[in-house]
């Protein structure tokens, strides 16, 4: 019932913002475009095609889908997970799909208005299946980074304002504002460093052509790259983690 | 009388919001972070961007980041002394207000001095903000400036109180306004970010007329910066009517506070 509830106001907001915000990013680039000499191979039509595809990954990007990690540390109910025949991460991993494939649910509507009203270009059927693939990795580099910070909660509580802190860092970082390649000279030499990029910035540019077919294994190899080092890290912490719980708890 | 009990409140009402935030000094430091860390993100998203496209309809990044300034000193001012008056519809909910109505000092009053975690930190943040933008942009400091700066921001800071109040105020006859609160304090944020001249005709009329963010910062801003843009008719001087529009917006936001006051009846617990 209150996750009902919570639902309903998600498509409000979600489907809601989703419009609000290409609106901005169109009148916002189209003000840049009319002013300045223009990328040359990144058209205005292209730039906020691209705005509009990082808007709408966003949607299920942004979900905290390990946040019963939390939440049950918190109230330390995750005592009685630890004694039930499951196996636990899986099942905290589980418990946040429900609300994935919500959003993905979200995502039909939201992509129905960008093609009929926005018109975003579609690329051709091979680049879009490299572009879903190389998404579903970005997926999970991100599912990996989140559940990393939810981890951290075995050790400190307090950690919904370094969530938050993370998530604009993705969102500037990983390139779902401002492409990365448009980023002055200083900063693209450590942008690239970091995870953020292998979330929004890879798949985008696959989309919009920037990354042409021929660096496709390259891109996903340094995906999967960060997903193997994120997965492990997690691992870790898990088991670290959980040691102290049933340290705690006896 | 009722005065100078409303004075004796508020003064107990700051000293337990800085004893609690000395109370959780982590936590402060966290949540200080993150003021700066998201105000910080919007301001380099800017400068990448007017990097790139030095010009944004005629508005160069220095231009841009007083624009921002301007807005984040009012937002800092009213966070700073109003925030409190977003959790009225948590009181509402969970049945706290109930005890506001019958206690002998002003409702709206009482729900605006509920002690929390309330600090300064912000305001002095967007202060410091203020100042290195007015010098970096090399807006001509005179004495309109020094007198009306103070009011414009005071009136960007009612303009904030009256949408928060408008939003808590629907919370009488919808339990949940979380959404509604969503959306326009996104609409708020990333709009007033942009030159109000970018937008198309519909917009222009929703953020000067109907809820007057453009006078927080985009009028006074394009006023000081001396730009030559009449948006709906209305002149960058009006900037400097900031106050009274200020006023105004909140006291419509007042009286349908009291409208929804007197037809409140509880949610039945």
């Amino acid at each position: 019932m209150a996750r009902e509830a919570t639902y309903r106001f998600d498509v409000f907001t979600t489907v809601g913002s989703f419009v609000v915000r290409v609106y901005l990013l169109r009148m916002v680039w189209t003000a840049l475009y009319a002013h300045n000499a223009a990328p040359k191979d990144l058209s205005r039509h292209e730039i906020i095609t691209y705005s509009t595809v990082a808007l709408l990954m966003g949607i299920v990007m942004d979900i905290d889908q390990t946040r019963a990690l939390h939440d049950k540390l918190h109230d330390g109910s995750i005592a009685t997970d630890f004694m039930k025949p499951i196996i636990v991460p899986l099942y905290f991993f589980a418990d946040g799909t429900g609300e994935v494939l919500f959003h993905a649910a979200l995502l039909v509507p939201s992509v129905l208005i960008a093609l009929l009203i926005f018109h975003i270009i579609v690329p051709a059927p091979a680049v879009l299946a490299a572009f879903l693939l190389s998404f579903l990795l970005g997926y999970l580099v991100g599912f990996f980074l989140n559940f990393i910070l939810n981890l951290t909660s075995f050790w400190t509580l307090e950690i919904s304002a370094v969530q938050l802190i993370v998530t604009w860092l993705t969102d500037l970082l990983g390139g779902e504002l401002i492409p990365l390649i448009l980023f002055p000279a200083v900063l693209q030499t450590f942008i690239y460093v970091l995870p953020f990029a292998a979330m929004f910035s890879t798949p985008l540019l696959i989309y919009v052509g920037q990354i042409p077919p021929s660096r496709y294994a390259e891109v996903m190899g340094l995906q999967v790259g960060w997903i193997v080092v994120l997965g492990l890290i997690s691992t870790v912490m898990w088991r670290a983690g959980a040691r102290r719980v049933v340290v705690q708890g006896g | 009388m009722q005065t100078r009990r409303m004075a004796n409140v508020y003064k107990q009402y700051w000293r337990i919001n800085i004893l609690t935030t000395l109370e959780y000094r982590e936590n402060f430091l966290i949540w200080f972070l993150f003021t700066f860390i998201y105000h910080g993100t919007a301001i380099a998203s800017l400068w990448i961007v007017l990097e790139r496209f030095p010009s944004m309809n005629g508005w160069s990044f220095r231009d841009m980041f007083f624009l921002y300034a301007l807005w984040m000193v009012a937002h800092a001012l009213h966070n700073t002394f109003f925030s409190t008056v977003g959790e009225i519809p948590d009181h509402i909910r969970d049945g706290e207000f109930d005890r506001l109505l019958v206690r002998p000092l002003d409702t709206l009053f009482q729900a605006i001095a509920t002690p929390g975690q309330v600090f300064p930190d912000e305001l002095v943040l967007a202060l410091i903000t203020f100042v290195a933008a007015t010098l970096y942009s090399g807006v001509h400091v005179d004495a309109i400036f020094i007198i009306f700066v103070p009011l414009i921001v005071i009136g960007g800071a009612l303009i904030d109180l009256g949408l928060n109040l408008i939003i808590s105020t629907a919370a009488f006859w919808f339990v949940k306004v979380d959404a509604l609160r969503w959306i326009f304090i996104q609409l708020e944020q990333e709009f007033t970010r942009y030159p109000l001249s970018i937008y198309s005709r519909g917009v222009r009329l929703l953020l000067t007329f109907v809820f007057p963010f453009a006078f927080m910062n985009y009028f006074p801003a394009a006023y000081f910066l001396h730009k030559n843009e009449v948006v709906m008719g209305v002149p960058p001087a009006a900037g400097l009517l900031a106050p009274l529009i200020g006023i105004v917006f909140v006291a419509a936001a007042y009286a349908f506070w009291r409208f929804g006051l007197n037809r409140y009846q509880g949610v039945g617990h």
